[in-house]
């Protein structure tokens, strides 16, 4: 059945070119000899394909670890020891529930592409694929013994449209739209086009309308723009994210969701490197945060390969109430004891006088251009406000940022407006630096880095910048001490 | 954890891949100084000045502030002389390690150990200049109590 979902792909890739083909094929007179035949040429080599990858395509489960077998002229066999696969997620579109099968992908810590990607698999196989590998990684205990699962997180509907109204990821709907909209020439808007706008009949009942009535259609013409890509936003997360339900089965975690296409993810609490919280300021409003884990074998992928976009960000709760969140972060970290209110700890005392400093320079370097530029002499206001809110920035920034050091985690909160707690095992710990730049070492200042694997480059691990030399150098033997055990 | 210095031949090799550097840096300014005639002879003599300058005084800096350690936890190598860092890598955190020598490296019989981690930044974490026989030494004795997965 595999030659199906092959083609199925292949031709959502050939879709834009196969369009092109007849939208330009039809303009064209001189079509050449194989005109009318090309698109059914395409159609069937890319079915020859498709059929010949599901008859050379076979897996199996070896004595000590799965194996793959591809291609019959040039031949691979990869075998991946059942003890390093992270995660076997399971990925069904609409196609895939008809007819009762799964898409497969069986990764490991090589991070990046799936080390194995199974397009179509009956569901009992996946079932006994996944017992049989998480059984064979833990030795000892019998794959019989499935234990019941528990529901930590459900989202109703009225959650998910909260999320929609905090996520907003209507916005970047529209922004690719207004993209390929321009792309096609759609969106000119030419000399013409306005002229004979501004001589219509409708533009002249607006100016007949005078000034209050147009600002206020301009107010409701804006309202009303950022009501849609809100409404679009909830659509969007009551899709993607219909029937959010968080489980736990034998102490792993399992998360399954979407409406059209189903996907479940597993989240091997051993396999957890860091906890992120984030709770912007549309989420304080709700009262929600998000929280999300990263798991070894997702980090290193790089945006330019084409199956970095599956790699699907590792949610243990798209949102939730800020009470239900420890019960959560408990789950995902059971070897952490988070009973006790950790120790935080501010950063250095001059933190605030740099982080103004620092703020206030970069502020007033980047707009006394533009400000001149814009409003000549009223520049003057745009620059000496930077200076009280670069004021009120760094005020806040030291106010909120804490870090702990517990008996087992390190903790880092961090910002202002966009609040973030990430929580790392300090046996998850894979390398620390310690830097100063001069700036830091003419104030006896320093940051540390704690790396963790699995993050994505932009939010991995931990920074905590602003630190006293000393405080960042014990901080430092502390965890490199505890890292490696 | 004591501390201590690389192999000193390091500051040869880079002062070879300094005057090359400086090398092309003189030439392109002799175009740029040749094609704006007014400046001529400056540019190249500008750029050869502060290339010997350079070439002079970075490299036993950079080499002084270089340094590494080997405890039963770990490595931990300092480096920088501006922007300084210093990394410290539990063993048990070691994918695997390289040993890599270039021409010039050879030269001087002068090796670069290279450590690789499953992190997501410090993906590889380099230590340059010691001396090829203790690179492989230091490489046996890191990997020598590894294990365990890694991650």
């Amino acid at each position: 059945m595999s030659w199906l979902f092959g083609l199925t792909v292949a031709i959502k890739q050939m879709v834009l070119p196969l369009i092109a083909l007849v939208f330009f094929g039809t303009r064209d007179n001189d079509a050449g000899p194989f005109g009318p035949f090309l698109i059914p040429i395409i159609l069937v080599a890319l079915l020859t394909r498709a059929l010949w990858q599901q008859w050379t395509y076979r897996y199996g489960f070896g004595p000590h670890g799965l194996v793959i077998r591809e291609g019959l002229i040039f031949r691979n066999v990869r075998q991946i020891e059942y003890a390093r696969i992270e995660n076997i997620d399971t990925e069904r579109d609409v196609l895939h529930r008809l007819l009762g099968v799964a898409a497969v992908r069986v990764q490991t810590s090589t991070g990046g592409k799936p080390e194995a990607l199974i397009s179509v698999l009956d569901l009992d196989a996946v079932q006994e694929m996944r017992a049989k590998v998480f059984a064979e990684g833990k030795p000892g205990e019998p794959v019989a013994t499935i234990a019941p699962e528990t529901t930590l997180l459900h989202l109703p509907t009225s959650e998910l449209i909260r999320y929609g109204l905090i996520d907003n990821r209507g916005m970047i709907v529209v922004a690719a739209g207004v993209g390929v909209l321009h792309e096609f020439g759609l969106l000119s808007f030419s000399r013409a086009w306005f002229e004979s706008f501004l001589q219509s009949s409708s533009a002249a009942g607006l100016v007949a309308l005078g000034l209050m009535m147009q600002i206020a259609l301009g107010v409701v013409a804006v309202v009303s723009a950022i009501v849609a890509v809100r409404i679009l936003s909830i659509v969007l997360a009551l899709v993607t994210l219909h029937d959010f339900r968080l489980t736990r089965q034998n102490g792993d975690l399992r998360a399954r969701y979407g409406l059209f296409t189903r996907i479940a993810l597993t989240l091997r609490t051993r396999r957890i490197q860091a906890v992120h919280q984030t709770e912007s300021l549309i989420h304080r409003w709700f009262n929600r945060v998000t929280l999300n884990v990263d798991l070894a074998g997702d980090s290193g992928g790089g945006g330019d390969q084409p199956d970095a976009n599956k790699s699907r960000a590792r949610w243990l709760a798209p949102v939730c109430s800020a009470s239900a969140a420890a019960a959560l972060i408990a789950a995902a970290l059971p070897s952490i004891d988070l009973n006790d209110e950790p120790d935080w700890q501010p950063l250095a005392p001059r933190a605030r006088g740099r982080i103004f400093r620092r703020s206030a320079v970069l502020a007033i370097l980047i707009l006394t251009g533009p400000a001149i530029w814009y409003l000549h002499a009223g520049a003057i206001v745009v620059v000496l406000a930077c200076i009280p809110l670069a004021w009120m920035h760094a005020h806040l920034y030291t106010k909120h940022t804490r870090w702990a050091l517990a008996r087992d985690a390190v903790m880092f909160r961090s910002g202002w407006l966009n609040r973030r707690l990430t929580i790392v095992p300090r046996d998850r710990v894979q390398a620390l630096s310690v830097n100063a730049s001069p700036f830091d070492r003419r104030s006896q200042m320093a940051n540390i880095y704690v790396d963790t694997a699995g993050g994505g480059a932009m939010r991995a691990g931990i920074r905590i910048r602003y630190l006293a030399a000393d405080v960042a150098e014990r901080l430092a033997t502390a965890l490199y001490r505890t890292a490696g055990v | 954890m004591q501390l201590s210095h690389v192999d000193p031949a390091i500051i040869g090799v880079w002062r070879w891949h300094g005057a090359l550097t400086a090398l092309v840096f003189t030439v392109l300014a002799t175009v740029f100084g040749l094609t704006v005639s007014a400046l001529w002879p400056f540019p190249p003599i500008l750029a050869a000045i502060a290339g010997i300058a350079f070439v002079w005084l970075w490299p036993p800096l950079a080499y002084r502030h270089l340094r590494f350690g080997v405890d039963e936890t770990g490595i931990a190598i300092e480096s920088g002389v501006l922007w300084r860092s210093r990394i410290a890598l539990p063993r048990m955190r070691i994918q695997h390690t390289d040993v890599s020598q270039g021409p010039l490296e050879r030269r001087y019989g002068i090796g670069t150990l290279k450590l690789y981690t499953a992190g997501s930044r410090h993906v590889k974490i380099e230590l340059q200049g010691l001396n090829h026989d203790e690179a492989l030494a230091l490489r046996d004795a890191l990997l020598a109590e590894g294990g365990g997965s890694g991650v």
